[in-house]
Order: C-alpha cells, then sequence, then structure tokens
C-alpha cells in the first residue's frame, strides 16, 4: 500500500518550520522528510565510523549498511547487479568520471562526441571540453520549438565514430521527457553506449534501466530527498573495467609498492578517500521512503499540477510557456511579457513562493529557443492545488504591480 | 509589497521602460560586455573616449529591471565626464550599493537613492553593480595606462 499522497507534506519538517513556504523548486534540490533527516543524524549519534576499514562493531555495521545501499540503488533503477553502482559526489562527478576516466583516452581527432541542446551544463560542459582537449567533435542533437528532441536527424548525426550518446531521461528546463528506449536502440544499432543524466528522474519516474539497456546513468541524492554531496555512477558491467579514477588515495587499492599501485575492482577503485558515509545512508533512507510511494502515481500527481500550472497561466494572460512537450514531467519554464525573469521571481519571492529564474545550466537550449532567461517552476510530491492558486495570485498581483 | 515598492521605483521604473541612449552603436570604438554568468544577464556598454573624457556613451542588451535602469542611469550619470570623475562615481555608486554613505555628485543623488531599495534585497545587488563593476574595471585600466 503506497503512502497516501494527501498527507505527504506532513513528513516534510521544512513546510512545519516554514508553513508560509510555497516550494517550486524541487528540478534544484528537493526537500527531505523526516526518515532522511533522522538517518543522517542518527547515522552520526549513534553509528558514526567510516567504511571498509576498522575491525569493530561500528565499523562493520557502517560497512554492512554502506554496501547495502548499492543493493537499493540497484533495485530503484531496476539493475540486477548491486556491483554496478559506484557513489560520487553527484551527478557532476559522475559524468566526469566517464568523460575522463573512460572516453578520454579512445577519444581520437576526428573522433564525435553526440550530445542533445536540451543538456544541463553537467551533461555539456565536460563533453565540449572534453572534445576540445582531444580534437574531438561535439555533435548536438537539437530542440524543436516545441521543446523536443528533433529525432528526424539522429540516424545521420549517430556515425562509426561517434565514441558516445548524451542525453537527458527529463530537460530541467522544459520538463520533456525524453523516449530514451528508443533513441538507445536507435544508438545501440550502430554500436554506440549511451550515457543517461537521470538527475530529475531519479526517484520520481519509474526506472527501468536493465530494460533501456542504458550504458551509463547518473545522477543526485539531493533531488530525490536525499541529502547533498552524495551521488550515483551505474555503469554496465561490460565497461566497468575500463573506467580509471580520476583520484587516487587509501582505500581503493588492492596492494601498492614504492613503484606500483594495483587498484581494486570497479566500484571501489572509483571511490578512493573516506567516502561521505553518512551521505549514502542517507541515500539509502531516500530510496526507502520512495519505495513507500507509487511512482506511477506520483509522477502522474506532479504532471497534473503542472498541467494545471500550464491552464492557469495561459487563463491569466500575459505568460508565455516555454515549449510545449507532448510526454512532459514536473518542470515548466516560462516568460511574463515585459517582466524579467528576476523581477518575477524577486516578487514571486516577497510572497514566500520559490522560484528559480535565469538560464538554469542549459545556456545552449535557451539561445536555440531564443530567450536568455526563464521563471521555471517545479514541481514534487509535496506540492499542492494551494501552492498553484497562491502562485497564479501572486503573478495577477505581479501583473497589476507592473502595469500600475 | 512596500520593499516591493522602493525596491522598484518610479526612478527604476521609468529607466527600465524608457532606458537613456538605449542603441546598439555600430564600430562603437571600445564595447565593454556587462555579463551575469549566473542569471545570463548581458548589456554591451559601447563608449566613445579619448585620452580624458567620455564623449559618447549608449547600451544595449537584456536584463531585469534593476540592472537595465542601473545601466542606463550609468550612462546618463557619465557620458561627458572625465575619465578620473566617471571612476570616482563608478566607485560611489558600488559604495551606495554596498551600504555606505552616499558622496554622489549632487544632480545624480536623485538616481543613485533610486536604488536605495536594493539594500534590503542583497540578492540583487549584482543585479544594480553589473554594468558599473565593467565600467570600473576598464576606468582603472585605462587611467592605470596613462599614469
Amino acid at each position: 500500500m503506497a503512502l497516501p499522497l494527501h498527507t505527504i507534506k506532513d513528513q516534510f519538517p521544512i513546510f512545519k518550520n516554514r508553513p508560509e513556504l510555497v516550494y517550486l523548486d524541487s528540478a534544484a534540490t528537493s526537500h527531505k522528510p523526516d526518515s532522511v533527516i533522522l538517518a543522517l543524524n542518527d547515522f552520526s549519534e549513534k553509528e558514526n565510523a567510516s567504511v571498509h576499514r576498522g575491525l569493530y562493531d561500528l565499523s562493520t555495521d557502517a560497512t554492512r549498511r554502506f554496501e547495502n545501499v548499492r543493493k537499493k540503488v540497484s533495485d530503484l533503477l531496476g539493475v540486477s547487479n548491486p556491483s554496478s553502482i559506484a557513489f560520487t559526489k553527484g551527478t557532476t562527478e559522475s559524468i566526469n568520471l566517464i568523460a575522463h576516466g573512460l572516453i578520454r583516452k579512445k577519444l581520437k581527432l576526428g573522433d564525435t562526441i553526440a550530445v542533445t541542446a536540451m543538456e544541463h551544463h553537467a551533461n555539456f560542459i565536460p563533453w565540449q571540453q572534453l572534445c576540445h582537449q582531444r580534437g574531438a567533435l561535439l555533435n548536438i542533437l537539437p530542440v524543436t520549438k516545441n521543446g523536443e528532441l528533433n529525432l528526424s536527424g539522429i540516424d545521420s548525426m549517430l556515425g562509426p565514430r561517434t565514441r558516445l550518446l548524451c542525453l537527458t531521461h527529463i530537460s530541467n528546463v522544459l520538463g520533456t521527457i525524453n523516449p530514451i528506449e528508443e533513441i538507445i536502440s536507435i544508438a545501440h544499432r550502430k554500436k554506440i553506449p549511451v550515457l543517461i543524466d537521470a538527475a530529475q528522474s531519479t526517484g520520481h519516474y519509474p526506472m527501468m534501466v536493465d530494460s533501456w539497456d542504458a550504458d551509463f546513468v547518473v545522477f543526485s541524492a539531493h533531488k530525490m530527498f536525499g541529502p547533498f554531496g552524495t551521488g550515483v555512477l551505474y555503469a554496465k558491467q561490460e565497461f566497468a573495467p575500463y573506467i580509471e579514477p580520476l583520484n587516487f588515495g587509501g582505500g581503493a587499492i588492492r596492494n601498492v609498492t614504492t613503484e606500483h599501485t594495483e587498484f581494486l575492482d570497479y566500484p571501489y577503485k572509483l571511490e578512493p578517500g573516506t567516502p561521505h558515509v553518512a551521505g549514502v545512508i542517507g541515500l539509502g533512507a531516500a530510496i526507502d521512503f520512495i519505495q513507500q510511494l507509487d511512482l506511477a502515481e506520483t509522477s502522474l500527481f506532479t504532471r497534473n499540477l503542472t498541467q494545471k500550472f500550464k491552464a492557469r497561466l495561459h487563463e491569466l494572460g500575459g505568460a508565455r510557456i516555454l515549449g510545449q512537450p507532448s510526454n512532459f514531467g514536473s518542470i515548466v519554464s516560462f516568460q511574463m511579457e515585459n517582466i524579467h525573469p528576476h523581477d518575477v521571481a524577486s516578487f514571486l519571492a516577497q510572497a514566500n513562493i520559490a522560484v528559480r529564474a535565469g538560464h538554469h545550466c542549459a545556456q545552449p537550449l535557451l539561445e536555440s529557443m531564443g530567450v536568455p532567461a526563464t521563471v521555471r517552476v517545479s514541481f514534487s510530491i509535496y506540492n499542492t492545488e494551494q501552492d498553484i492558486d497562491k502562485t497564479i495570485d501572486a503573478l495577477a498581483a505581479l501583473k497589476r504591480f507592473w502595469s500600475r | 509589497m512596500s520593499d516591493l515598492k522602493t525596491l522598484y521605483s518610479d526612478i527604476i521604473r521609468h529607466h527600465n521602460e524608457s532606458p537613456f541612449h538605449f542603441e546598439k552603436i555600430e564600430h562603437a570604438p571600445v564595447v565593454l560586455r556587462a555579463n551575469n554568468p549566473v542569471c545570463g544577464d548581458r548589456f554591451d556598454l559601447f563608449l566613445t573616449a579619448d585620452q580624458k573624457r567620455i564623449s559618447a556613451l549608449h547600451f544595449h542588451g537584456f536584463g531585469c529591471a534593476i540592472s537595465k535602469a542601473s545601466a542606463s542611469v550609468l550612462v546618463k550619470s557619465l557620458e561627458g565626464r572625465s575619465l578620473h570623475e566617471a571612476n570616482n562615481i563608478c566607485n560611489e555608486f558600488i559604495h551606495f550599493i554596498d551600504n555606505k554613505p552616499l558622496h554622489a555628485p549632487q544632480e545624480l543623488t536623485d538616481d543613485f537613492k533610486a536604488f536605495s531599495g536594493v539594500h534590503n534585497f542583497p540578492e540583487r545587488r549584482d543585479c544594480a553593480i553589473l554594468p558599473w563593476s565593467a565600467m570600473k574595471t576598464y576606468l582603472e585600466s585605462k587611467l592605470g595606462r596613462n599614469n
């Protein structure tokens, strides 16, 4: 029996401490439920120990719980092998590990990396810079004015020298849900591996990584009710032996001599130094929380809120929504006529409504759509229809204020 | 709401809606880019200056009401000034935004004081000083070279 959504907000203490808060920026970071905060505190209060080191109970317990989170992550992602899960600092580090720990050494002059125009900078800049460094070409799959990937050119874009295709599951600006299964299958027909940026989808949408046959999947805990500074890299087993660490240090080794170091296998070789143990335990608690939800229900719930908000914006008038993707999640970007997004965000902030304004770390996307900045609203399971009412009321007040 | 009325004072609203010398100048001798990478605000300042004086100043670009009004006030305040005067005025404006007492020339005080609402919105400081920082960097380097 899934947790009922109409009372779920009670589990997020931020709203007890700030009852007036209308939080519409979950795409930037989500709030944390009691259970995650408790797990983080409990670990520090009762179990604090490093992992893979001590021979005493505290450390063995911490190690067991830490390792158990790999299983929780693999279950959440729909992956059969927990050893395919490496812990990182977040999505950005996970992507850089693949860029510089794997792709770099096989990327030759004139090879190409394929990305899409709707990537977050985290899944764009590492590839752009790697291409600069290696004399490779960055191919960018364009976005239609509806805010969907223009798949008509994908076949010609992916060639024999394409070493990797990187794309986001859900756009952090437009909310577009990309047909990743179809795209992965197109790429695989040409033997091109695919990296999926799942920062906006993990924990919010049902994930079936094994069945999608994705080669790499990356995400951050803090966007899915978990702690900051903790993320995940999933790599398909066939690539795991070839991913080289970018950071070196203790814990990730099998044997060290004065001349040579023999590293542990994936994923341990990528986790040198004392890891963020509490962060990983917190990620585990976030997954436990998510496993009590019905993700098909929650994703429909946030989609409905988004759909209602779009309709109310339309009724309000003077708002232009960026893109009209047919398959969208819990995110919408818009502009108010003659009012800059920052001024909109400042105005909403005065009414205790938290939204994001700017380019949302996706400048190439905004540029391709001819827009310098937008206001972004993103919904999560703790949002309500009252949040929409308050936001629309505040936008109506903003329009009056601006036309006085 | 009262804070918002101070932030978006009538003078700021006026400069935002009818900015002073808001046009692109082709072949301007100097173009300064004032760019905020965090939010994407981007203005170009088109400048004609000899070794001593700014003879013409225009601006164009995209930004919020605060940064646009600020650029408009900058253009209005600095055109015709000597490089030294202009540099002092840039410093005065930035100091004022950073909550220090205002010592601007008499004729500029109303325009400058219009930005006092920013004091209650620290997250908008960068919007207010965006064009002034770019101008200050340019003037300091130019004055430094002259000395």
